[in-house]
């Protein structure tokens, strides 16, 4: 084997490269030039990378092995799933029924007591995952059943958690073998995610489980509710402020605990562009990473129990491959070189699912076609080191709940994907692809530049109030939508392919009774009839003694308000009564003027 | 009917729903194509939806819900236009609105329901064709 020196070897690279370029000059014009020509077009449709497009690509610095900083080419060498994909098949395992001590299928409805018999239902069908628990508007937004902003609210989108005693009502479907230290929990809840994090703890200090064997996911990610989802009760300040208090407890208390699930999905599905997704996501991790370090923990004691929800999604599977790379990669930089961490583990983008379509993709005209684009999905997340989920089921868009068919065929599109194609046998099979590599760049470096933007301008936080970030993703939305009614983008089904000639496809569904809507109908009254009984039965001088210790506190911003919403828990206050004393306090967002 | 006023749309998000992509690209797209369009933001009440339909003097309003409350927030909108003597308004609404309530929306009186995949083109001109009727 010929050993070259150092110069021997960087002259052949750069013959190389003059070879190349030359061989390149000349496919322009004698190949490329000419068939464009032929085609009157005003250039080509297609595009070819050489290994021009990465001339100084250095494979351990940017890529790595898997397990490997920076990530680029995934979080480790396989997951769990994939360490027993054989043996799950023969054993028929379901995944989505919460094994393995997951959690469940996201759901949640009606009062806490129509839940937790919703979940005793699931776990006599063997599905026996913890609670991935949705909560309706009215909890999400701090108010109870009985308040005026509930009416037609209650119980619709989520449970109705109005005080700890519904909470608990959910938790007598997890006992025994499933009680709380054996079996996870997720909260999708944000902006009174301190509350339900203090329920969570004190429902083990009644059931006498240390605090330390609870786990589980509070989403907890208010920044992002200011720019897309909409459920935020204070401004960005005071909010960041119960997010310290919360990252600061679970980290001294909940050690198992999920700290946040961040991530740009929500604001893609707003309409952002995927820079706008990748750079928002990574100023608003840094501010969480801020929020930590700035209440005097070390790096490396939270940042590990920081995960990611999602990002957004397309159907340009390339570019969603890319974008999972470049985040990776990003976010290990960022945790690293900025946040000083030495932890490997505090560096991982920790998310269930990768590439995907995104829901936004999906079309209410010829449903069916929302599995075609599910697969698309699929085969993008099984190439950037996730499962490959075909997400979502067809009839996403229908409506609330489903069909048991576009689950089937969601489950053996998986299959098919996993164990006949065997995409998921290879990491980040487009490693050193000459396109991949530089389209990975090229998206780092867009998301870099706009991430410097906002930090420029003072971070996420300042960018969300002063509207930046709102004002950015409502523009990209629109642009959107003027390119699809333009034509300029097509969605097959929707704008293009619509004429006489085109078929309906459709499949009988049946949609399983999981929601019972007799039972939606009366859950505002039932739930407002028992917020009225236990207000009547709490000790009152209890309630008001614990408000006020939470108000007083809530004035000095040096105090972790934790131990006095645990005390108010327990008390049986309300989560408006809570959420209104903080209100006194910190005031109510005002949304941007955009 | 004065041809020189523009049309004046409201577009309202009731209820406690956070999603405004919907209401957002519909206000701007309904000002690119002519209309005078006021968005009211996140979190209105059947009450200031109705206030500010009046007083903005608007031809027309528009209600985006997702959060599957449509039928009872469309009807409290509807009650407080009738209250506030505002019947002559012609209500819109869109968003996640399942085939089968479309039907109960038009006997509470919704002139249109939009879903998924229209283009802000056909509502102007549902809108032009609207407003020329009354």
């Amino acid at each position: 084997m010929k050993t070259s020196n150092k110069e021997e070897r960087m002259k052949d690279d750069k013959e190389t490269v003059e070879k190349i370029e030359k061989a390149e000059k000349e496919w322009q014009e004698k190949v490329l030039a000419p068939r464009v020509k032929r085609f009157n077009l005003p250039e080509s449709p297609t595009r070819f990378y050489s290994p021009l497009a990465v001339k100084h690509h250095d494979f351990l610095e940017k890529v790595n092995y898997p397990g490997r900083y920076p990530y680029t080419a995934g979080n480790n060498p396989f997951d769990f799933w994939r360490a027993y994909a054989h043996d799950a098949a023969k054993s028929g395992y379901r995944p989505d029924w919460g094994g393995a001590g997951g959690v469940g299928k996201y759901g949640g409805f009606g009062t806490a007591e129509d839940y937790r018999d919703y979940l005793f239902r699931m776990q006599s069908m063997g599905r026996k995952g913890g609670p991935n628990m949705a909560f309706d508007l009215v909890t999400q937004c701090g108010y109870d059943s009985d308040s005026p902003q509930a009416e037609g609210e209650v119980g619709r989108v989520g449970v109705a958690i109005d005080s700890f005693r519904d909470f608990q009502v959910i938790y007598e479907a997890y006992t025994g073998e499933l009680d709380i230290d054996k079996v996870p929990s997720n909260f999708t809840i944000n902006a009174p995610a301190a509350i339900i994090i203090a329920m969570y703890a004190m429902l083990a200090e009644k059931r006498g489980i240390p605090l330390e064997k609870l786990r589980g996911t509070p989403q907890n990610d208010i920044l992002k509710e200011f720019v897309a989802r909409g459920t935020y009760i204070y401004p960005p300040g005071p909010s960041m402020r119960l997010f310290r208090d919360s990252c600061v407890f679970c980290t001294e208390h909940l050690p198992k605990l999920n700290i946040t699930s961040m991530g740009g999905y929500h604001i893609r599905e707003a309409g952002a562009s995927r820079t706008q997704d990748l750079a928002f996501s990574m100023a608003i991790a840094a501010a969480y990473l801020q929020a930590g370090l700035d209440a005097g923990l070390n790096i490396d004691t939270f940042a590990p129990m920081f995960t990611f929800n999602a990002f957004g999604g397309s159907m340009e599977i390339y570019h969603e491959i890319a974008f999972q790379r470049a985040a990776r990669r990003m976010y290990a930089r960022m945790v690293k070189e900025r946040f000083g961490a030495k932890n490997p583990r505090s560096m991982l983008i920790r998310q269930p699912i990768t590439a995907h379509i995104g829901c936004s993709s999906t079309t209410l005209q010829r449903p069916l076609n929302n599995l075609t684009r599910a697969v698309v999905g699929g085969l993008a997340a099984g190439m950037s080191g996730a499962i490959p989920g075909a997400f979502p089921p067809f009839d996403e868009p229908l409506g609330l709940g489903h069909s048991l068919e576009a689950v089937q065929l969601q489950l053996d599109a998986s299959r098919i994907m996993i164990y006949e194609a065997r995409v998921a046998d290879v990491n980040d099979p487009w490693a050193g692809s000459y396109f991949m590599e530089s389209l990975t760049d090229e998206t780092e470096a867009a998301a870099q530049e706009e991430l410097e933007r906002i930090e420029k301008r003072g971070g996420a936080i300042a960018a969300i109030e002063n509207g930046y970030m709102q004002r950015a993703v409502a523009k990209s939305a629109y642009e959107k939508q003027q390119r699809i009614e333009n034509r300029e983008d097509f969605v097959v089904g929707v704008n293009v392919f619509t004429g006489e000639d085109e078929i309906e496809v459709n499949v009988n569904r049946v949609v399983e009774a999981t929601y019972d809507p007799a039972l939606m109908k009366t859950a505002e009254e039932r739930q407002k009839a028992k917020l009225d009984r236990m207000k009547r039965e709490r000790d009152s001088r209890a309630v008001s003694a614990a408000l006020a210790a939470l108000g007083e506190h809530a004035r000095d911003e040096s105090v972790n308000l934790m131990p006095d919403i645990c005390e108010c828990v327990k008390a049986e206050a309300t989560l408006q009564e809570m959420c209104d004393v903080l209100r006194d306090v910190f005031g109510e967002a005002e949304p941007a003027i955009i | 009917m004065d041809k020189e006023r523009k049309i004046r749309v409201l577009v309202a998000k009731p209820g406690l729903d956070g999603h405004e992509r919907g209401a957002r690209v519909v206000a701007y797209g309904l000002r690119d194509a002519g209309f005078e369009v006021v968005y009211t933001g996140l979190r209105q009440t059947p009450d200031q939806i109705a206030n500010a339909a009046v007083q903005e003097d608007v031809d027309v309003v528009g209600l985006s819900i997702l959060s599957g409350a449509h039928l009872s927030l469309t009807q409290k909108v509807m009650d407080r236009l009738g209250q506030a003597g505002a019947e002559d308004i012609i209500v819109l609404v869109g968003g996640i609105i399942p085939e089968e309530d479309i039907p109960e929306l038009k006997k509470l009186g919704v002139a249109a329901v939009f879903t998924a995949g229209i283009t802000i083109a056909e509502i102007a001109e549902v809108i032009q064709s609207k407003v020329t009727e009354t």
